[in-house]
């Protein structure tokens, strides 16, 4: 093969890898797009947000309310992947999750515009909580 | 007698030197061969009439089963380098955008409940080995393989030890784990600088490997040179190595140490782990000894340079993913 079919493949492959890693994964953009806000409630005064670990975190960018307590409730279903090894880093929460069950997490009282970020151990898996 | 100066490509060893000058001196109409690595450069003088172009020529048949060739003109070489950068760069690519369509595509997301047994671990290994855990361990195994099979050819036994290492320390420390049960937890953060670590040495030998580093005549830092340098020649560090990839960042390794944690005990522990490291094993063997396979054939140079281009890729995700679980960066992409 000549050396211009070749770069034309290159390019296209570079083209592709930059589609897989900046389209969102395909099952947490229709949770965001079809139920927004359908993972946060309020109860007690308490606002649990749920999120499952699962292959990532769905779904992966969350929107909840400022000025009350929050707690996280992260739900796992025969997670052995790298979901399951959870860092919170602002609130200082690292702590591999049983393979199935919930684990609530208190992440306290947020301010309006500021954001609770969790990835797992690697990086490669992440959420976020916005406060508005 | 007349002297005469050749280009010579392939040289990526200091042990390069010694066979090239062996094989040279060899040859009746040669008095002396000196081959000076750095310039990339082969003197010798010969009383043989040849011209310079039938020299290298007939010179070069003698070393190009070694991977080496004699030209008179500099630019040759350059060529022949392009192409195979060439045909690398899209092969690499493509494998690249195949593993990662595979994690994208959540095959690899299958439940597996209920209690860890031994059985459930060694198919959650065989499940890790070609997760995303793939681009940190598989991807330093390909690298250091690939590396070693480059400079030495007896790279068998170097592989055997790493790969022993690793099984064996797994289930020592599956032992202990199980043992000790939730006293010792494994620190996210320790492992994640040995996982950045790990990726900075997966994107030097990468660039290595395609030849990036050599052609700037950018060297290695000479510590990181003699820690491979006695990565193959010494029993002992492909075994700490094996030992140490306990701790890499991987999912699936970490939440199979929590499973031997409350497995509460040793022997317990030791059998999560071991079947664990076992149901891995197949992947990795193959990766090692796939790279030596390769880099002893035809396509030698072809397969260091896909191998390059691989790594850098698995290590360019792994240092970003890496640097985001540190919370240095902010997450780039979500896969």
């Amino acid at each position: 093969m000549n050396k211009t079919a070749l770069s034309i493949i290159t390019l296209g492959l570079i083209i592709g890898i930059g589609i897989i890693f900046l389209s969102g994964s395909k099952s947490s953009s229709e949770t965001a797009l079809t139920q927004p806000g359908q993972n946060v409630e309020i109860r007690d005064g308490v606002q649990y947000i749920t999120i499952d670990a699962k292959g990532g975190y769905f779904p992966r960018v969350s929107s909840a309310q400022a000025d009350i307590p929050t707690k996280l409730i992260v739900k796992t279903n025969g997670t052995y992947d790298c979901s399951s090894a959870l860092v919170i880093r602002s609130i200082g929460y690292q702590k591999v999750l049983s393979q199935t069950g919930e684990e609530i997490i208190d992440i306290g009282t947020s301010q309006t515009g500021s954001s609770v970020q969790g990835t797992c151990s690697m990086g490669m898996y992440n959420f976020v909580v916005n406060f508005i | 007698m007349k002297t005469f100066t050749f280009h010579v490509s392939g040289t990526h060893c200091a042990s390069c030197k010694i066979l090239i000058e062996d094989v040279l001196n060899e040859q009746d109409f040669i008095q002396n061969a000196r081959v000076d690595l750095k310039k990339e450069i082969v003197e010798i003088e010969t009383i043989s009439d040849l011209s310079s172009e039938k020299l290298a020529d007939v010179l070069t048949d003698k070393i190009k089963s070694n991977g080496y060739i004699l030209s008179v003109e500099k630019t040759v070489k350059e060529k022949q380098r392009d192409d195979v950068i060439w045909k690398a760069l899209p092969i690499g690519l493509g494998l690249l955008v195949l593993f990662f369509l595979l994690q994208k595509s959540g095959i690899l997301n299958i439940g597996i409940g209920g209690q860890t047994t031994p059985i459930t671990s060694f198919v959650i290994g065989l499940i890790a080995s070609v997760s995303s855990c793939l681009a940190i361990v598989g991807g330093l195994v390909l690298s250091l393989s690939a590396k070693i099979s480059q400079d030495n050819v007896s790279d068998t036994k170097t592989f055997t030890l790493f790969h022993t290492g690793r099984v064996v320390s797994f289930a020592v420390l599956g032992g202990v784990l199980g043992a000790v049960g939730g006293a010792i937890g494994i620190n996210f953060t320790l492992t994640a600088i040995l996982g950045i670590l790990a990726s900075v040495v997966m994107l030097l030998l990468g660039l290595n490997l395609v030849g990036v580093l050599k052609k700037n005549k950018i060297a290695l830092p000479s510590g990181i040179f003699n820690f491979f340098r006695s990565v193959e020649h010494k029993t002992f560090t492909p075994l700490i190595l094996g030992f140490a990839t306990f701790f890499l960042p991987c999912g699936f390794t970490q939440s199979m140490q929590v499973s031997a944690l409350s497995s509460g005990s040793f022997i317990s522990g030791s059998l999560i782990m071991f079947a664990f490291a076992l149901g891995t094993l197949p992947m990795l063997l193959l990766l090692s000894f796939g790279s030596a396979s390769f880099a002893h054939g035809k396509h030698a140079p072809l397969f260091f340079k896909t191998a390059g281009v691989v790594v850098i890729g698995l290590g360019l995700f792994a240092l970003l993913a890496g640097l985001a679980g540190l919370g240095i960066i902010n997450p780039l992409f979500n896969i």
